[in-house]
Order: structure tokens, then C-alpha cells, then sequence
């Protein structure tokens, strides 16, 4: 149960951010605009009905709308005639995933039945400035892990998951959320650890006690940054992980921010139901102290379930597991 | 270019809100980074962003910044030097 | 156990009700419970308005919880969490990086875009303790829906849990505490 929508990839925009005017935003969609998009696929196909009291929505977004993230997303969930107190995690590129993890909970602990976690940022003058400002962007496609990699490219999506306690023995497969951690660096606010001491540690609580033997892949964050990509491949050596495939899926179609974590887990999803991992395009040389599985085309994985992990500014990391059972 | 040091000096002040720090406690010949003002990576993109806003400087490299970054000694230089305004 | 509230705003500074003295008004009420309650971490200054509140009122949470406790102030805590939210998310940063990318004036400020993340006070509140545990920022209503969302999470171990709402120099507040289950 997921849709994706307003997938866009801008291969120039970070070139010069001054033709990125006011005049060419109008056309594109607002925020909330893409919310419903998003969340109205991934309803459809259910018999879920979004007004009813036992459904939340859960936000995942930096900058939300005109830089408010309440108001627009109170007006995404009353759309849907959802009256309840949306819940918005707001920590910073970690919040896709923290957002299924806050609706895990929220399920769990019996507070309503459906979560509709939506994942959304849109790209703006203030975003693209920022990161140019912290140069932190590359002039070319990101090449995420790759030696030749220069920085981060841009993109903006919105993504939704629909999460829902199981009710009785369902016949058919279903995901499951089975594992889910948050940790911290405690090192530097922008830059990640030389030890990767927050990833790590989600890593290693997504693989405690189990037989890690059924882990399809892992799905990096892989911003294509020189720090990001490196610090990763210490996390995964770190938990142990290194003979899984790695998956980075932002050489498609950028850093989606707020909606990467959403719209990467439900890519990795796919991926386990065809048995494939898509290509790193262009990916050529190993560019991080600890080898690192890349795939350099579609390749054939077995095993019924992923780990999805990211990292974000203030030292936050974030990581699931999810099952196809 | 003892002035132009100094004022190097406020405006990094300034901008990085170092407010327990006066123009005096920062040497002209020690290093910015790392064991001298504790600076960091951002402080540096902070500091190339003034110099283009105040001096119209552009580096072309994050090599050219490293070296010109140094300390206040090898920054005053460099606006000297490549200042547009 | 002991349970500890600080209350920060524009006007006072209360922990565990008990009021703590401030001449100042505005944001200098920051400056001077820094310089009186902590005066030791430079980084201070560098931070936004906003992780200014929260990192002060956590200073002042966790002073009194080791003085209530016997401890000693870094008392190793690696597993604590750290879960904060407001309304307005960096809305206040947000405007003032937004003012360094005018038309005419283009200059972006790298070190104002870096808090223009509402997370950024956890992670400045984890480095400062060495805090590996869970850092995570909510957009909420009020203090009650965070309160009700604090109850679906499991605390193996104790978080340091707060409201941090800075709106503008005279218009904020903070209410901190440690949540242990």
C-alpha cells in the first residue's frame, strides 16, 4: 500500500540557483498539494477510510509549506476529513524513517489502528541556497560511494506508507515492520561521525538476534557526499553488514530530504517483491575505506526483507527493518 | 593593513558570534582552525561568505581558501591582494 | 526518583518552581543564565535563538537532577534520549537565513542554515552529554499532545523531554524535564 508522486529530478537547477525565481515556482506544487496527491494513491486501493477516529497522519517534512509544517499538514489530514492531531517529525533527513518508527508506535500502543505516513519536502530558493551555501551540492549526477564522488544533488518527491495493526490471519503476504532504532553521534551537528558511532548502533539494534541471512540488502542513505558515504561504510563494517548489497537509490533522483526515508523504503519494497536491486548509475570505483556492494547493474538478491537506514544535521541517525511474510 | 587586520578580525567576530572574544585575543599569526580559535568547516564557509559580501573575494578552489585562511596574517594579505571592493 | 522541571520564557526562569534570579529580559535572559549557571561551553554563542533555550534548559534540568541525586553533572549516561517539540518548528532561524538570500542581497549564511533544523537542539544537547541514544524533534500542537505521544514509547531507559518554543526575542518559552518510566 504506498504511492509515490511529484517524482522530479532537476539535472541543472543547482548549477545557478538565481534562475530559480518565483516566476518558474508557480507551476509546481505546493506542499500540501503533493500530500494529498501522494496520500490519495496509496488510499485507494485499501478499504481504509481516512476520516475514521482510529486513523492518524503522520508527517515527515523539513520545511512543510512557506516554512510552516502545523497548519499545512492539520489541512492534508482535515482533506481527508481526518479530524485527530496529525504527528510531525521534524529531524531533519532522518524523518522518513523516524516517521514509520513514531506510527509503529502509535499503533502499537493501541492509540488507533492506521497510520498514514506521508513524507514530503519541497525544493525551494531556501533549500538550494543552504546547501550551496555549505558546498555540499555537486555540479554533476551524485555518485553516491563512488571515488569520484562531489556532493549531493537536490530532488524533491512526497511519498506515503499506509501502516495498519493486523487484524486476524491474513492469507496473503504482508510487509512488517519488525525492527526499528534512532540513535545520535554525539559528535558535530552537520558533519557525521569518523566512527559512526550513531549508525552503527542503529544497525546493529536492526540485526540483534536474528539470522541476518534473510536481509535482502541495505538501503544506505548515500547522499554521494564525501563524509555521508564514508561514515556509512564504517556503520556497515562496524555491524557486520559488508557482504550485504548495498542499495543507494539517490543517483535516481537526489536527496528528497523529508521524503526520502518514505519513498526509499517503499523502493526497497519493490525490490525484495521483484528479487532485483536496481544499478548505482554510475558507480565505478570504491570510494570509502571499507568495501562497499554496489551493484553495477540490476542484480538478483534473495531474502525477504531490508534494513532502510539514514543520517541527518544534528547528529541524528535512523534505521528499520521491514519483512515480506 | 594593520586596520583592514583589525577589522578582518571584527567582522569574523561578528559573524560567528563569538561574543566572549575581543579583536585583541585573536593573534594575527595563529591559526583560525582547529587549535587556535577552534573554528570549524562551517565557521570556514561562514568566513568565505563574508569576504565575498564585504571584499567581493571568490575563491576558485577550497585549496585557495585553506591557504588564504590560515590566520588573520595570510587573510589580510589575500584581500589586499584580490579585493573587488 | 526525583522529578525536575525547568520553566524558561522572556520573564523568569523557575526550576522545580523555584524562581531563579534574572535581571535581564528578552533574549539576555540566555545570556545571563549562561553566564551565571554554565559559562563554560563557547559553543554557546555560535548557537540559534532556539537551541540557545533548549540547551540552557537543559543544563539546568540536569545540574539539578545531579544535585538531587548525589551525582556528579556528567554523570555517564550514553542511552539517554533526547525527544523535544514545538509548534513552529526553526520558523525564527528560518526567517532570519531566509533575510541572507534576498534578490539583492544574495549572501546565504552556511552557519544560520545549519539551524534552520528544529532537531538541531538535540544534537547540540547530545554532544554536549555524549548522549547516543534517541534524538528525535515532534511539530505538535501543545505540551499535552506531546505528552499523550510520550506514552506510546518504551523507555528502557530515561529521556530528557521538553517543549522549546522560541518565536522571537520576546515571545518564548520552555518547559524541560527528565521522563523516566
Amino acid at each position: 500500500m504506498s504511492g509515490i508522486s511529484g517524482l522530479k529530478f532537476y539535472p541543472d537547477m543547482f548549477d545557478n540557483v538565481e534562475p530559480f525565481t518565483a516566476s518558474a515556482m508557480t507551476e509546481r506544487m505546493t506542499f500540501s498539494q503533493m500530500c494529498i496527491e501522494s496520500a490519495s494513491r496509496a488510499l485507494k486501493d485499501t478499504d481504509i477510510n481516512p476520516a475514521s477516529s482510529d486513523v492518524v497522519f503522520v508527517f515527515s517534512t523539513t520545511k512543510g509549506e512557506d516554512l510552516r509544517l502545523w497548519e499545512p499538514s492539520v489541512a492534508v489530514a482535515r482533506h481527508f476529513g481526518n479530524n485527530n492531531q496529525p504527528v510531525i517529525v521534524s529531524n531533519a533527513c532522518i524523518s522518513g524513517v523516524n516517521a514509520q518508527i513514531m506510527a509503529s508506535r502509535l499503533l502499537t500502543a493501541g492509540m488507533y489502528k492506521t497510520a498514514v505516513v506521508i513524507g514530503c519536502d519541497v525544493l525551494s530558493k531556501f533549500i538550494v541556497s543552504g546547501f550551496q551555501s555549505l558546498k555540499a551540492l555537486s555540479a554533476d549526477k551524485c555518485l553516491p560511494f563512488d571515488k569520484n564522488r562531489q556532493g549531493l544533488n537536490l530532488g524533491e518527491a512526497a511519498a506515503c506508507m499506509v501502516l495498519s495493526t493486523i487484524s486476524g490471519n491474513s492469507e496473503s503476504k504482508c510487509w512488517l515492520y519488525e525492527a526499528g532504532s534512532i540513535h545520535n553521534d554525539a559528535n558535530h551537528i552537520s558533519g557525521p561521525s569518523r566512527t559512526a558511532e550513531g549508525s552503527y548502533r542503529c544497525l546493529l539494534d536492526c540485526v540483534k538476534g536474528i539470522d541476518t541471512t534473510d536481509i535482502a540488502f541495505v538501503s544506505v542513505h548515500g547522499t554521494g557526499t564525501a563524509y555521508n558515504d564514508e561514515m556509512e561504510s564504517i556503520a556497515l563494517h562496524r555491524a557486520g553488514l559488508d557482504s550485504k548489497p548495498v542499495v543507494a537509490l539517490k543517483c535516481y533522483y537526489g536527496h528528497t530530504l523529508g521524503a526520502a526515508g518514505v519513498l526509499e523504503t517503499i523502493i526497497s519494497m519493490q525490490s525484495v517483491e521483484n528479487g532485483e536491486i536496481p544499478t548505482a548509475l554510475g558507480y565505478n570505483e570504491q570510494g570509502t575505506t571499507y568495501k562497499c556492494l554496489l551493484p553495477t547493474s540490476n542484480t538478483k538478491v534473495n531474502g525477504n526483507s531490508f534494513i532502510k537506514v539514514l543520517s541527518g544535521f544534528g547528529g541524528c541517525n535512523a534505521a528499520v527493518r521491514w519483512a515480506l511474510r | 593593513m594593520e586596520e583592514l587586520k583589525l577589522q578582518l578580525k571584527k567582522q569574523i567576530i561578528e559573524a560567528l558570534n563569538l561574543l566572549d572574544i575581543t579583536p585583541d585575543d585573536i593573534d594575527n599569526s595563529a591559526p583560525l582552525f582547529n587549535e587556535g580559535l577552534g573554528l570549524d568547516s562551517i565557521d570556514a564557509l561562514e568566513i568565505v561568505m563574508i569576504l565575498d559580501k564585504n571584499y567581493g573575494i571568490k575563491f576558485a578552489d577550497k585549496e585557495q581558501s585553506k591557504l588564504a585562511l590560515k590566520s588573520i596574517d595570510t587573510l589580510a594579505e589575500y584581500v589586499t591582494e584580490h579585493r573587488t571592493k | 526518583m526525583s522529578k525536575i522541571s525547568v520553566e524558561i520564557s522572556g520573564k523568569e526562569c523557575t526550576v522545580n518552581g523555584e524562581k531563579l534570579n534574572c535581571s535581564e529580559t528578552g533574549a539576555e535572559v540566555l545570556m545571563e543564565l549562561y553566564r551565571k549557571y554554565v559559562g563554560d561551553y563557547p559553543k554557546f554563542y555560535k548557537m540559534d535563538s532556539l537551541s540557545r533555550l533548549g540547551f540552557i534548559a537543559s543544563e539546568l534540568v540536569l545540574q539539578k537532577d545531579a544535585e538531587l541525586n548525589g551525582t556528579t553533572r556528567f554523570e555517564s549516561n550514553e542511552n539517554r534520549k533526547i525527544i523535544l517539540a514545538n509548534n513552529n518548528a526553526s520558523l525564527n532561524t528560518d526567517l532570519k537565513y531566509s533575510g541572507t538570500i534576498g534578490k539583492d542581497n544574495y549572501y546565504p549564511s552556511p552557519s544560520l542554515f545549519v539551524y534552520t533544523l528544529p532537531n538541531i537542539i538535540t544534537g547540540e544537547i547530545a554532544i554536549r552529554n555524549k548522549y547516543y541514544g534517541e534524538s528525535c524533534f515532534l511539530v505538535l500542537e501543545n505540551m499535552e499532545q506531546l505528552r499523550n505521544t510520550l506514552q506510546t514509547i518504551e523507555l528502557e531507559s530515561d529521556a530528557l523531554v521538553g517543549w522549546v518554543e522560541y518565536n522571537g526575542d520576546d515571545d518564548y518559552n520552555c518547559t524541560m524535564w527528565i521522563e523516566k518510566h
